[in-house]
């Protein structure tokens, strides 16, 4: 569901990406509402993982506009911690700094970026871990957790920093089969709250039941974009078709 | 120019000191990587006294000041030596192996028990699944071991072998105290004459500088070679 | 020739007499090389040309020679000069001690700040990516991120350079230093017996050794108690 009357949330206006000689993003327009929950998929390689990876500027596009919340995503660093105050990522491999434990994680960013008070952040801290159903982990170490609970840590790490957009890379991907669900749950309670969410992922069942619109990337461009029912069951273009039917 | 004016007359010992240095790097090379060999399958047989024999020498060696060694032989075996010639002649007063001898096997040894971790390493670190692979094919396993084993294990060990190359090239230097004529000798003997050791041994650095980067590139040229079938198009 | 048990029980405490002065000389070295090295991987990580390529010709030099000819460049070559004679730093180069030291540290600068290159360099690139996601700037990534890691990281390769700078401490007998292998080589002079001394010596540096490599051990596993990396 769109809602026209307001401004998207975020913009992407014939976004470029190249790696050297190799065009990794072509001419990429994408416009998403607040609240929208989008999935993006294609075969590997396609550019779905750069092109939201420019989002939050962990890469940077060549060419084309990239605007957050209102603000142009430029080679201003006011402009990049901006956005990035607005925007929380959750990565393929977790990447929650082991050095530390859980609830070490979920403060660190709190106390240096936000200069939160201690008790505070702690408090946040468990006020979302106890939003991803594990709040008595906290004084234990990542590698003390299974991969299941290390993506919901991950989750709140970002959630604590009270981002309006949530970028997921593939975040089921490194995970046991029967620790994939545990994850989704969360991540289908956090778009049934309404946040934004723009999630990178193969899992289709998550894409029919929470997306509002999939997008079909491939060898860098979006193919289709298209609600849930209409993708899967009524793709226009052929590579889509093909991509569906090596997949399901 | 004045400042390399002082060299005049000592260029030429200075090159035969930079041949003496080849000459002990050489020589202590070959015993090195023998060293290492012998250790590193010391290691790895099921031969217990073989095992702890290996791991004494690389205790003994690894934990012991490469300047302690060179003397050590040097005045142990000249010790041992005239004791032994002075049983035939009593008027022999002091019999030694000559220095060269004597510097190269101490750090032979010395690299050597470095050496032999390295290869046991290498050794180690070859995939079993390839072996087994090459044994399922039905291939021999002497062929296996050359084929498949030992190119693998030469790619593994080439970084560290190189560093135990400018080790051994570097420890020449030490061998100097005990009288052998390279470059470091031959800049003490150049400064009591000149006056002028700031220089004198500034020379010995750059000689050495040369040495270790000729030995630094030809390890990279070798390892690109050894690797040259992982990397991608 | 006879193998003099009893020597070498009177020898090892004049052996001994050299161990303060080969600590001394060791972590001080250590301790000046460590403040060095942090300088030079903050200088060649930084990316900037006119701090990188400093360093590398810094590190090919002081890797490239043998260290027993920086510390006579350093003890017989810089009194040459008139200026090192009158500057303040004189009372540092006019000692042997100073000259060992300052020998020493530049030396071991050189090896451990590649080895803390390498731990960096060993850090996840995910994690680094999670801390700028969630708004970290880069000193910070730096101080809470890559050091801890990093640190851990190097310990092997840190412990092993550790042992070649105890080692290389004997070096400085040869500018007239009396550590213990100062004090061995002039009791060896004295008694001609080569055997009995010097291996007491080394015995005495093998044990040292040992206890080193133990303390680094653990050292590394206190840090990976709950690591995966």
């Amino acid at each position: 569901m769109t809602n026209d009357i307001q401004e998207p949330i975020i913009r992407l206006e014939g976004v470029n990406k190249f790696f050297g000689e190799f065009q990794a993003l072509t001419n990429i327009n994408l416009s998403i509402n607040k609240g929208e929950k989008i999935v993006v998929c294609g075969p590997s390689g396609s550019g779905k993982s750069t092109m939201i990876r420019c989002i939050n500027r962990l890469e940077e596009h060549d060419s084309g506009k990239i605007i957050v919340s209102g603000r142009e995503l430029t080679g201003d660093d006011k402009d990049i911690d901006a956005v990035r105050s607005e925007v929380g990522m959750v990565f393929q491999s977790f990447a929650l700094f082991p050095h530390m434990t859980v609830i070490k994680n979920l403060m660190l960013a709190q106390q240096l970026v936000r200069k939160t008070k201690k008790e505070q952040a702690r408090a946040i801290a468990m006020k979302y871990l106890e939003r991803v159903r594990i709040p008595e982990q906290a004084e234990k170490y990542p590698i003390q957790l299974s991969g299941g609970q290390q993506q919901r840590v991950a989750i709140a790490r970002a959630l604590c920093m009270n981002p309006e957009i949530m970028l997921f890379d593939e975040p089921t991907s490194a995970l046991d089969p029967e620790m994939i669900n545990e994850v989704l749950d969360v991540m289908t309670d956090l778009a049934n709250e309404g946040m934004t969410m723009i999630c990178v992922t193969h899992e289709m069942g998550f894409a029919r039941s929470v997306a509002d619109s999939v997008v079909f990337m491939d060898r860098g461009e979006i193919v289709e974009t298209a609600k849930p029912e209409e993708f899967f069951e009524n793709p226009k273009s052929e590579r889509t078709k093909l991509f569906l039917s090596q997949i399901i | 120019m004045s400042v390399l004016g002082v060299l005049d007359g000592w260029w030429d010992d200075y090159f035969w000191g930079s041949v003496v240095v080849l000459e002990v790097f050489l020589v202590a090379l070959v015993m090195m990587v023998l060293l290492g060999l012998i250790g590193s399958a010391a290691k790895l047989s099921n031969n217990r006294i073989a095992q702890k024999l290996a791991n004494a020498y690389t205790i003994v060696f690894r934990g012991t000041p490469e300047i302690l060694v060179v003397l050590l032989f040097y005045f142990g075996s000249g010790v041992t030596l005239t004791a032994f010639v002075q049983i035939f002649d009593p008027t022999v007063k002091f019999y030694d192996i000559p220095p060269f001898w004597a510097g190269s096997i101490a750090i032979a040894l010395i690299v050597g028990s470095y050496a032999t971790e390295t290869f046991r390493g290498a050794f180690l670190g070859v995939e079993v699944a390839q072996i087994e692979a090459a044994r399922a094919l039905g291939i021999s396993n002497f062929r296996t071991f050359i084929h498949v084993r030992v190119p693998e294990m030469w790619r593994l060990a080439l970084p560290s072998f190189g560093n135990h190359m400018l080790s051994l090239i570097k420890d020449t230097a030490i061998i100097s105290i005990i009288g052998l004529n390279e470059t470091l000798y031959v800049a003490e003997q150049a400064t009591g004459t000149t006056n002028k050791p700031f220089i004198m041994f500034m020379v010995v650095g750059l000689i050495y500088l040369s040495f270790s980067t000729v030995i630094t590139l030809a390890v990279m040229v070798l390892e690109k070679s050894a690797n040259k079938h992982l990397r991608s198009v | 020739m006879t193998f003099d048990f009893m020597l070498i029980f009177d020898s090892i405490p004049r052996i001994l007499t050299g161990i303060g002065m080969t600590f001394q000389l060791l972590f001080l070295s250590v301790f000046f090389a460590l403040i060095l090295a942090v300088i030079l991987l903050l200088m060649r990580i930084s990316g900037k040309w006119y701090l990188v390529i400093p360093n590398m010709i810094y590190v090919y030099i002081f890797r490239g020679t043998p260290i027993l000819v920086q510390i006579f460049i350093i003890y017989h070559g810089f009194p040459q000069f008139d200026f090192i004679r009158h500057s303040f730093l004189w009372p540092i180069f006019r000692d042997p001690f100073g000259c060992a030291v300052v020998a020493l540290a530049l030396n071991d600068s050189a090896y451990v700040s590649e080895i803390l290159r390498g731990g960096v360099l060993g850090v996840k690139k995910e994690l680094l990516e999670a801390g700028a996601a969630l708004g970290m700037k880069p000193y910070q990534r730096f101080i809470h991120i890559t050091a801890p890691i990093g640190i851990r990281l190097s310990i092997p390769a840190y412990s092993n350079d550790f042992i070649s700078m105890c080692k290389a401490t004997a070096l400085a007998s040869t500018i007239t230093l009396l550590d213990m292998m100062g004090a061995a080589r002039a009791i060896v002079s004295e008694t001609f017996a080569p055997y009995e001394i010097f291996i007491s010596v080394a015995i005495i540096y093998l044990i040292l050794t040992w206890v080193y490599q133990k303390s680094f051990g653990l050292l590394e596993k206190r840090m990976s108690r709950y690591v995966t990396q």
